[in-house]
């Protein structure tokens, strides 16, 4: 190409591009000075619907930080994949939304910054399961701000109108799933949502399963311990009866199955009051919430829906102190955290919930239930919790192996529990794929 | 003087070609070159996992790992099954239309080739939700209306499927697809029309004789395309995924590489699957070429 006939305006237009490309790099590599007296700029990350409410009460108490809200796609759909790609490019937001669940695959991409020096104090400020979420090896990463406490909603005017009682173990709710599929040509008692990890791992975990444990240097695996292949053994009876609809949850046709009726029961997390409110607005006053059906009668044993979330900092941020700040006053704040549970971001990390006003007080979401002040039912979950659960690290992988693996079930006519323990050969070689050790 | 006008030409050239050769260095080639290196790569941790990773040389073991998955091969198998189903029926609808459309003789001609052409401006991912919700007989009229009349069709069952997508991208490109071949039948001089009408040939005669033979690169050009993008097939599968148990997370390779960075949280076991498919891209498009260019009647 650069041959004798390449003259001096050739070469001097080229060096003068290469020179504006060098000129343009180095300009945007610049970083401006701190200036003392201008509020600092922060940036926070999130998905959960009207958080913005909480940052603009944030904004206007604070004169020496500004908060800036993105919202961005849900953490499992693509959130965390910005927040990680984000930390990697060295231009992170500051504080950021990560779930329970998703705390320990940060930890092993080195993208949490150590927020023990501005947060370690206020330990007791939270339930100490959820604090514990975000901890490892005595040092705190996140600030937990809400878990998902598994309630079940149902439809009180169907069960009614059939003449059946609320269930309260799981072979009454055989028996009701029976009678409400005996009702309507097209009507369930709820949906196999085979596409949501979280709400069959939640399943396992109230039938008393708890897949992972730290054993010294190494992590022991069960995921096909026999609590859960009890739970997946009852759950396939009530697919191969035909008594449960095996469709995704938060997809278009599940909307209009809660909005028609066809499906009477939803188990979900405290924060699925909003989703059901926004889906189906006409069926208020028919709904009601209950504790999740037992194993053993009298007993009460609750989980949550993949923990919970918290607000961490982000590796990389210029103002971790500023960026720490917040996130403790986001998630303790009681106007903050009344805010946030009105806005169904969950069950409040906090551990003494009786200074929310929101929690006493709101006909909104009591008047959807009939009256019923539903954030009862969600103190007696959360408190029913078992603690020793804990995520591992490739969480995300452990959700995609599940759902991929139920849903080749469903597919194939194969047994649930065969792909429970499919789950955890995947898992297991995973895990030791990445150099993790596994017993 | 001559020799200043010979020296203005390539500064021109150049100047007009030197912005086009850094943007596909910085946004083509840089990518590709990385995705390469980075699939010769692989990040480990070690213990309980909760340190910080590190980033270790393993040559072709990406490669090995995503060849030995039995789901990654099983979905590239699927992917050459959904191509011997789209690319013949593409071609043909393609080839039906533009025939049809151009020969003069159908009525309203030009509004048609429109309407077929719409399709084709809408977003690939928003034609894939309309068309979820036309699949799923809760939301779908023509379902509904099809069991009324005592047809049960499930268009996403696992038989159905891949018909269900073929359906979704024959829409979106038929339409384009045939505006190429209407572009190279306007190219036919029609002095070989009227030659072929004083010899008596039959309309039939004249598509088969004439008018297929001079599209013949058109079609192997529209063939190849399709081809082309039959391996990328991602958008359809991605978002009808969550409608059915009949779609996993590796139902097409391009889908595998994607749940293998966002989900499994290994880019570099998807950098490698990626090569692998625009490797057998390569492969099949360069070896389609090479069977259709006879020796002396070179389409391309």
């Amino acid at each position: 190409m650069f041959t004798q006939r390449t003259g001096r305006p050739v070469r001097v237009a080229l060096a003068s591009i290469a020179t504006a490309g060098l000129i343009v790099g180095l300009a945007a590599c610049a970083s401006e000075p701190a200036s003392s007296d201008k509020p600092v700029e922060l940036t926070f990350q999130a998905w959960v619907p009207n958080i913005d409410k909480a940052v603009d009460a944030f904004n206007a108490e604070h004169d020496d930080i500004h908060v800036t809200l993105e919202t961005i796609t849900a953490g499992p759909d693509g959130g965390y994949a910005k927040m990680l790609s984000a930390v990697q490019a060295g231009n992170p937001a500051d504080i950021a939304q990560v779930g329970y669940s998703d705390i320990p695959d940060f930890l092993v991409s080195d993208a949490l910054e150590d927020i023990t020096p501005y947060v370690g104090e206020s330990k007791d400020l939270f339930s100490s399961w959820q604090w514990d979420a975000g901890s490892f090896d005595g040092k705190t990463y996140a600030v937990p701000q809400a878990s998902g406490p598994l309630v079940q909603f149902y439809r009180a005017d169907i069960f009614d109108s059939l003449g059946i009682a609320y269930p309260t173990t799981w072979d009454e709710y055989y028996e009701a799933a029976k009678a409400i599929r005996a009702s309507g040509p097209d009507r369930y008692i709820t949906a196999f949502a085979f596409n949501q990890a979280a709400w069959l791992i939640g399943l396992s975990q109230q039938g008393g399963a708890n897949w992972f444990s730290a054993d010294g240097d190494a992590w022991d695996v069960t995921i096909d311990d026999e609590n859960t292949l009890k739970v997946a053994a009852f759950w396939q009876k009530l697919i191969d009866e035909d008594l449960v609809k095996v469709e995704a949850d938060f997809s278009s046709e599940w909307n209009a199955d809660l909005q028609n009726g066809n499906v009477a029961t939803w188990i979900v997390g405290s924060w699925g009051d909003a989703i059901i409110r926004g889906t189906a607005p006409d069926t208020a006053g028919n709904w009601a919430a209950g504790a999740v059906p037992q194993w053993t009668a009298g007993e009460n044993v609750s989980a949550t829906w993949a923990g919970g979330s918290a607000s961490v900092v982000l590796k990389g941020s210029d103002h971790p102190k500023e960026a720490a700040e917040f996130a403790l006053w986001l998630n303790s704040n009681p106007d903050s955290v009344s805010i946030l549970t009105s806005i169904g971001a969950g069950w409040p990390s906090i551990s003494d919930v009786s200074v929310i006003p929101a929690l006493q007080e709101d006909p909104e979401v009591f008047d959807f239930y009939g009256g019923q002040n539903i954030w009862e039912v969600a103190a007696e979950s959360d408190a029913s919790v078992d603690n020793s659960w804990r995520w591992p690290p490739l969480a995300s992988t452990l959700f995609a192996s599940l759902t991929d693996n139920v849903k080749s079930a469903i597919e194939a006519g194969t047994p649930l529990t065969a792909a429970y323990e499919k789950t955890q050969t995947d898992m297991v070689a995973a895990l030791e794929d990445k150099g993790i050790s596994v017993k | 003087m001559t020799t200043t006008a010979r020296r203005r030409q390539p500064f021109g050239l150049y100047v007009l070609i030197v912005p086009f050769v850094v943007m596909f260095a910085l946004f083509f080639i840089a990518p590709i070159v990385y995705a390469i290196v980075d699939s010769m790569f692989s990040v480990k941790a070690s213990g309980l996992g909760f340190g910080a990773p590190e980033r270790i040389f393993v040559f072709v073991d990406n490669y090995v790992a995503a060849l030995s998955s039995t789901s990654f091969v099983a979905s590239l198998g699927r992917l050459l099954v959904f191509s011997a189903i789209e690319v013949p029926l593409m071609v043909v609808t393609s080839l039906a239309l533009a025939l049809l459309l151009e020969s003069g003789r159908a009525r309203f001609g030009r509004f048609f080739r429109v309407i077929a052409f719409i399709p084709y401006g809408v977003p690939g991912v928003i034609a894939a939700i309309l068309w979820g919700f036309l699949y799923i007989p809760a939301t779908s009229p023509i379902l509904q209306s099809l069991s009324f009349l005592g047809l049960d069709i499930n268009p996403l069952s696992t038989q159905g499927v891949l018909f269900a997508i073929a359906n979704i991208a024959l829409w979106g490109f038929a339409g384009y697809n045939m505006f190429i071949l209407i572009a190279a039948l306007n190219a036919i001089p029609s002095e070989l029309y009227e030659a072929a009408r004083i010899d008596g040939a039959s309309e039939w005669a004249t598509t088969w004789h004439i008018k297929l033979p001079l599209l013949r690169p058109s079609i192997i050009l529209v063939t190849v395309f399709t081809i082309i993008g039959t391996l990328q097939l991602f958008v359809e599968p991605l978002v009808l995924r969550p409608l059915t148990t009949a779609i996993n997370s590796d139902f097409t390779p391009n889908l595998a590489a994607y749940n293998q960075t966002f989900a499994q949280g290994n880019p570099n076991l998807a950098a490698a699957m990626a090569v692998i498919v625009a490797v057998l891209g390569f492969v099949f498009s360069f070896g389609f070429l090479r069977l259709v260019n006879r020796k002396g009647n070179r389409a391309w």
